[in-house]
């Protein structure tokens, strides 16, 4: 849980996932798995490329500590975050590049050493526009990714795509190949010529047994040996290889081993338990599976030589009391010494930095880089430090870590900020939407074809192949998305992630409660911004519980016929409106669904015989239409008196206003026989995207029903709403409000399989046909019938035409004054 | 044999003379019944209770083994949710007879009054007169045997099980069906006919479900929920979330269905603050020692009270809706902290029972699962009313949990769409509701305490109506409150926010001048011990976390419940899924969760300066927001709190 997280806006409510803490980076695999879901991989590699100079080559070999903190690993096994990473590399790491960064400053920075550390630190300070220049004493970049991990595991193009893709849009990195600190450079030359130094020499000598017989040339140490190999050479070896150690190095070692010619037996010799293996668990496994031994618990105590041959000498370890990492000591157990006779010896037990110029300088702390893990300062002003040389064998991600940190202290130094605030892993979203796929919860890890040692060994194929794309889809459709928001006010991330921790709590752990209780009492933003305009979405239902008990009926039924004026029958409130310009396969499957759902139609165009039809705007010239159930006039939002007729005695007359014209209209309804009063809360009944202008004016009919009661009229003219009714919920809210009928528009047109243009407009893409068309529209107007009738239902109603503002409550006060109901609480 | 006169013993001792008869194998004659209600309620015991006239209410309710004969007429309930057993009638029965039975022999020799046989899962109901309106409706299973004439809407929403019926039929209700009887079923109704002695000369009809309402038709779009909150009020009104609403509508026809609560903002507890700085609190000290957390409640009417070792319950969840798996962590964690758990609707469970020291067995609509011997292991009953997730609405639990094991459990037919019904067949207002409560006090001798569980709608009318009904204690959900399947938008539109739900229970009972007779338990939207405190300042008398709990548990709030393949194995019943689930481990996560909000409980009381949580009061509390002042009526203090330390 970090508290350093903020979005790209700004703001402090990202909460990052586990996976991107895990990351010393803090990559932003949470977006880059769901960009892969959605096939856009440009998006992916932006996310995965952002901090990670390297991600080709962790694409393959990043110790991932993101998959064991991946929460889905306890449940079925965590999202192979790695192998996604090299499935996007893989297709887009050759080609893809970022533009170029010029140089922009005139201070320049001296790196020594490429590997992992001093290259982030070089990009890094490149995109800042300083001028940067690596010394490297091989006659490659890379460093230990290149000189300690086997090509059947990173093959060297790999290492090139990243060197290139770095290259390409870092211009101001100046490279000097086989220039070696003392032996072509000195710290003083280096200060001379740039404004600050960085020291990531690595830690490239292997560490001592420090057991006796160990100078025996049969023994070499692992670094050695794997740079040895990764420079081209193919030794052959005796038939029976010892490796000594449990981490990374081990891993490579012995799986080398094997590969190479004499050798048919490699034996891991690691003095704790399998499950205290510092290498990552794949690369175990890996080795057993290409026939390696792991003989655990075992402390190596001698190198025996015996002419032409050689034994370790060891004693079985027990473990015994835990370390502060968790891990148990061994202890080796008195009588237990035995001989594993071999034919080499691998000693993988650590390694370590070297310099006799810094040593020197004085900058040496035995075998490492002397450095303040704090500001990656060394005692010399200007000169910093990074990477395995400074602070001990690590992984390539740590390395990039160390990088990242080092050039932030670098340009504060450079920038003349002598106490910048203290670095923190830049924990970004990208905001990206969660995967709907419907198998999520179903797929098990996809896992990557593994060929182990291949058909010739010694030339190094690759042990390993990444996802097709379908396996790779259905991987990424796994996350759990833990950084995003599922929809839960109360269960936020934030709130997810704190109850998780507090799950996690030892409970007299008074500093990190006390911690914690402070977290919590923050509060949280307020629900409703001050400028939270009225809405439906902020009205409830009040159930029915011990008051209002009914029987009957027991389930969704409620009686949802509806009449509108004296004779005007339907069988649902819901009209619909708005489709007199639409295409006419779109409103002929529109005026099907309706004739099947019952629902009525207003607007100019008829809507044929089965549709109950209130008549929209007639001009003076039109030609009456007696089938019209209505006929309503519009008003709009300012009052003029009208000459209205009925083109039969069967027809109900209408008037349509908006708010301001009420006061005016409402006496001159009830003075000319009108029977029906729709209320317009939208933008202008009749213009395209009266919906889309922002909120409906819900005080419309609060002010219409208080109009009608003041002139003791309540009831005379029956109402009608319009304006952004998107559901059934909705219209029950505004019956009970004191409508009779809600008018519904653009909701069926996205029912209708619409689509919102920018402009508002709903416009219909050609891709279904008239029948699908239908029924969509039937099927909404029965769920909004539905979704109207158990709203009535929860309340205790049998009728929703039962439903009254008494039924409401408001949960927000804008809300509260434009409906005209009380809030939530207060009655 | 023994002789009990109702005229001189109280039915309350006449109960516990007919176990202790039962105990000794003792049959027992009733006389003097005069129509008192609860006869013979809660017996267990092999025996024969012969009534010399008239019963009341629930004769024979809630019993398991016995035969009862009752000369003459009975009111209504008759044998509710009797297993085993037989029940003779000489007369008529009032409304649903046999209600809920689970394998009883319930025969009347005259007419029964409406919804006789209402979900009723097996054994038989034989009326040899008439049946009035409603006959077998919401029944799972079993049989009714109707040798007169039905009424109205016969067979209406039945599940399972057949209805005979030899007379007229004044109409089929809704989902039933009139079919062919077999000879086999045509022997079978007349060796009970025989057996019974009851004479029967015409014909029988069959009645069964017609199957068109015990599966949704076109299945919703398995999706992940689009936020609704980046859609509610505050962006675009035609947001992502409503068009995904809106287009799933328009391919299935109906209302879509997810899991957890409300999940728009909305106010909340997070809304009122602690008016004292309290960014001190907790540090360098150990307040679990210093502040008294523990309480008691349920003990009012003189059960036992539940004892919590601090004012938190575990909230009801079902198991069904959870797997047993998180059952049994949920348990294993209440009692590692001490406090209470809760069945949820339907049933209990053996690993359940035995993990909870103190576990609540709630009754719900359905009966589902509900029984006379969980009855008597439980610590506390609780009838539920509705929840704040959906009030008004009866449970659902989609097709794919409904597994053999649960439907044993609950005793209905394998892979449904279960919809319980929304209201209990024998509580149709305030006045039934006292004598149900009785009839529970009377099944396990006054030693339980019984609660009710409210979503929180018209609270000022409801808390008063379940005072009078005499509950030791009320469960007051909000509608925050969660669920593993519910219509959405009764999930986010029905019902009022957990905050307004205390504030309208507090003002009512105060203003009948009762204020601090009836404890208060809320629950809905309550996150850590910081709600909890403001909770109990505010007035409840304790707090249920459910969803939290859960999330402690492991739960990452997908909302995709009600699909039934949990992808981290708790709110399914798929072996494959519940084997993601680690019950020991995520038992031990939930405790420390528990434990977690203890300790955030007892530092706010210590830095407050108080020593019980008891001393926790409105002074101590501000209101951040325009709303949460309106609705709490606390002083309006936008900035408190918000500079406080990160």
């Amino acid at each position: 849980m970090s508290d350093s997280a903020f979005d790209e806006a700004g703001k402090s409510q990202f909460v990052p996932a586990p996976c991107q803490v895990a990351c010393p980076i803090g990559t932003d695999a949470p977006s880059y798995i769901a960009h892969i879901w959605e096939g856009k991989y440009a998006a992916a590699f932006e996310a995965i490329t952002a901090t990670n100079p390297f991600s080709s080559i962790c694409g393959r070999v990043c110790d991932a500590p993101c998959e064991p903190a991946c929460r889905r690993a306890s449940s079925d096994g965590p999202i192979a975050i790695r192998n996604l990473k090299r499935f996007v590399m893989d297709k887009l790491g050759r080609d893809h590049h970022s533009p170029p960064v010029p140089v922009s400053r005139t201070k320049t920075v001296g790196i020594v050493g490429s590997g992992p550390a001093g290259l982030t630190a070089a990009r890094d300070l490149a995109e800042a526009g300083y001028a940067v220049h690596v010394y490297e004493m091989t006659d490659r970049l890379g460093g230990m990714m290149v000189w300690g991990i086997p090509a059947f595991r990173l093959p060297p193009g790999i290492i090139a795509e990243d060197l290139d893709r770095m290259m390409a849009h870092c211009p101001g990195i100046e490279v000097h190949l086989n220039r070696a600190l003392g032996r072509d450079l000195s710290l003083e030359t280096l200060r001379e010529r740039h404004d600050a130094v960085l020291l990531a020499i690595g830690a490239w000598w292997g560490k001592p047994m420090g057991i006796p017989g160990e100078d025996d040339s049969r023994v070499v140490d692992g670094v050695g040996f794997l740079r040895e190999v990764n420079g081209g050479a193919r030794p052959t070896l005796p038939e029976t290889v010892v490796v000594v150690g449990g981490g990374d190095v081990a891993m490579d070692a012995c799986r080398v081993a094997i590969r190479l010619p004499g050798c048919k037996r490699v034996t891991v010799v690691y003095r704790r338990g399998a499950e205290d293996i510092p290498a990552r668990r794949d690369e175990l496994e890996g080795a057993r599976a290409e026939g390696i031994e792991l003989i655990t618990h075992t402390q190596q105590t001698a190198v025996v030589a015996n002419g032409n041959r050689l034994a370790l000498r060891c004693l079985r370890a027990q473990a015994g009391a835990a370390e502060a990492d968790g891990r148990r000591q061994p202890v080796p157990v008195a009588g237990s010494e035995h001989d594993i006779a071999c034919g080499m010896v691998i000693a993988a037990v650590g390694q370590r930095a070297g310099s006799d110029e810094l040593e020197s300088r004085d900058l040496m702390n035995i075998d490492r880089v002397r450095a303040d893990f704090n500001t990656m300062a060394t005692p010399i002003d200007g000169v910093f430090a990074a990477g395995d040389g400074a602070f001990g064998g690590s992984t390539i991600v740590m390395a990039m870590h160390h990088g990242h940190k080092a050039a932030y202290y670098v340009r504060a130094f450079l920038e003349g900020r002598p106490t910048p605030a203290p670095y923190r892993t830049p924990f970004r979203t990208r905001r990206v939407a969660v995967a709907p796929d419907p198998k999520w919860e179903l797929f098990p890890r996809q896992h990557q074809a593994f060929h182990g040692l291949g058909e010739d060994p010694a030339s190094f194929p690759e042990i390993e192949s990444t996802y097709a794309g379908q396996a790779a889809r259905d991987e990424a459709a796994r996350c759990y998305r833990c950084d995003a928001e599922t929809g839960s006010a109360d269960f936020s991330v934030r709130n997810r992630e704190d109850i998780f921790a507090m799950a996690r709590l030892a409970g007299d752990d008074g500093a990190r409660q006390t911690r914690m209780l402070r977290r919590r009492l923050k509060p949280r933003d307020p629900p409703f911004a001050r400028d939270r305009a009225a809405t439906l979405d902020d009205i409830v239902f009040l159930p029915a519980n011990l008051s209002r008990l009914v029987i009957d009926p027991y389930r969704e039924a409620c009686a949802t016929r509806t009449r509108l004026g004296p004779r005007l029958v339907l069988a649902n409130p819901l009209l619909a409106t708005g489709f007199d310009e639409a295409e006419a396969p779109v409103r002929d499957a529109l005026f099907a669904g309706l004739a099947e759902s019952g629902s009525g139609y207003v607007g100019a165009r008829a809507p044929g015989r089965d549709v109950a039809w209130l008549r929209l705007a007639p001009n003076a010239q039109d030609a009456p239409a007696p089938e019209a159930g209505a006929v309503i006039y519009p008003l709009g939002s300012e009052f003029r008196p009208l000459a209205a007729t009925r083109a039969s005695p069967e027809q109900a007359l209408g008037l349509s206003v908006a708010r301001p014209a009420l006061e005016a209209a409402i006496p001159f309804a009830l003075d000319n026989g009108f029977e029906l009063l729709l209320l317009d809360g939208s933008a202008g009944l009749g213009h395209g995207a009266a919906e889309q202008a922002g909120f409906p004016d819900l005080a419309v009919i609060r002010d219409a029903v208080a109009i009608l009661r003041r002139l003791r009229k309540e009831g005379a003219l029956d109402l009608i709403y319009f304006g952004g009714v998107r559901s059934g919920t909705d219209i029950a809210k505004v019956i009970a409000l004191g409508c009779r009928a809600a008018m519904v528009g653009t909701a069926l047109g996205l029912a209708l399989g619409g689509t919102l243009d920018q402009a508002g407009a709903v416009t219909f893409p050609t891709d279904r046909d008239g029948a699908e068309r239908r029924d969509a529209a039937a099927n909404f107007i029965t769920a909004c019938a539905g979704e109207t009738s158990m709203m009535a239902r929860c309340t205790g109603k049998t009728d929703i035409h039962n439903l009254e503002p008494e039924d409401l409550r408001a949960i927000s006060l804008a809300t509260a004054r434009a409906a005209g109901i009380p809030l939530a609480g207060t009655l | 044999m023994v002789t009990i006169d109702l005229a001189a013993t109280p039915v309350r001792q006449a109960n516990g003379l007919i176990r202790e008869a039962g105990g000794r194998g003792e049959d027992v004659r009733v006389v003097n019944p005069d129509a008192r209600h609860h006869i013979g309620v809660g017996l267990t015991d092999p025996i024969t209770v012969r009534v010399k006239g008239s019963a009341g209410y629930f004769c024979a309710g809630l019993t398991d083994g016995a035969r009862f004969e009752i000369d003459s007429n009975v009111g209504w309930g008759l044998a509710d949710n009797m297993y085993r057993g037989t029940v003779i009638v000489g007369g008529n029965a009032g409304a649903i007879a046999g209600v809920a039975i689970r394998g009883a022999e319930v025969v009347v020799r005259g007419n029964v009054g409406s919804r006789a046989g209402q979900v009723m899962k097996a054994g038989t109901l034989c009326c040899a007169g008439d049946a009035s309106f409603m006959a077998g409706t919401m029944m799972y299973g079993g049989r009714i045997i109707i040798l007169g004439d039905s009424g109205e809407r016969l067979g209406e929403d039945m599940t399972g099980g057949e209805i005979f019926i030899g007379g007229k039929v004044v109409s089929l209700g809704a989902d039933a069906m009139e079919t062919d009887l077999s000879a086999d079923e045509a022997d079978g109704v007349m060796a009970f006919l025989d057996r019974h002695r009851i004479p029967f000369k015409g014909r029988f009809a069959k009645i069964v479900n017609a199957g068109a309402k015990l599966r949704y038709g076109t299945a919703e779009p398995r999706r992940r929920s689009v936020p609704f909150f980046v859609a509610a009020g505050q962006s675009d009104y035609w947001n992502a979330r409503i068009q995904e609403d809106i287009y799933v509508k328009s391919q299935i026809g109906r209302y879509r269905i997810r899991g957890y609560g409300a999940g728009r903002p909305m106010p909340h507890l997070n809304d009122i603050a602690f008016k004292a700085d309290l960014s001190g609190a907790g540090s360098g000290r150990d307040p679990l020692s210093r502040v008294t957390l523990a309480t008691e409640i349920g003990g009012k009417h003189g059960a036992r009270p539940l004892e919590l070792s601090m004012p938190v319950m575990i909230a009801p969840m079902s198991f069904g809706a959870l797997s047993r798996s998180s059952k049994t962590a949920l348990a294993i964690a209440s009692r590692l902290s001490g406090i209470s758990e809760n069945t949820g609707e339907g049933g209990m469970l053996e690993d359940e029972r035995r993990e909870a020291d103190q576990l609540i067995f709630q009754c719900l609509s359905g009966r589902l699962g509900w029984n006379i011997h969980d009855m008597q292991r439980a610590d506390g009953l609780e009838i539920y009313i509705s929840q704040g997730a959906k009030p008004g609405l009866g449970g659902q639990l989609m097709a794919k949990k409904v597994t053999k094991e649960l439907a044993r459990i609950r005793g209905i037919p394998e892979g449904i769409d279960l919809r319980s019904p929304s209201r209990h067949p024998d509580i149709l207002g305030a006045d039934d509701l006292v004598i149900k409560v009785e009839e529970f006090r009377e099944a396990t001798g006054y030693r339980i305490p019984i609660s009710v569980k409210l979503g929180a709608g018209r609270v000022h009318d409801d808390i008063k109506i379940a005072l009078k009904d005499g509950f030791d204690f009320v469960e007051l959900d909000g509608l925050q409150g969660s669920t593993g399947a519910s219509s959405a938008e009764v999930l986010e539109h029905v019902g009022i926010p957990t905050l307004a739900a205390i504030q309208e229970a507090l003002d009512a009972l105060a203003e009948i001048g009762r204020a601090g007779d009836l404890p208060i338990v809320l629950m809905g939207g309550i996150k850590d011990g910081v709600d909890t405190a403001k909770a109990l300042a505010l007035g409840a008398d304790a707090v249920g976390l459910g969803s939290a709990a859960i999330i402690a548990g492991g739960c990452i709030a997908c909302m995709q419940c009600h699909v039934g393949t949990c992808v981290v194995g708790i709110a399914t019943q798929d072996p494959a899924h519940e084997r993601r689930y680690d019950t020991q481990r995520e038992a031990r996560n939930i405790h420390r969760y528990l434990e977690a909000v203890r300790w955030q409980l007892a530092a706010i009381i210590d830095g407050l300066g108080y020593t019980d949580y008891r001393q926790l009061s409105r002074d101590d509390l501000v209101a951040l927001t325009p709303e949460a002042a309106a609705i709490s009526r606390l002083p309006l203090m936008p900035e408190s709190g918000r500079v406080a330390a990160p």
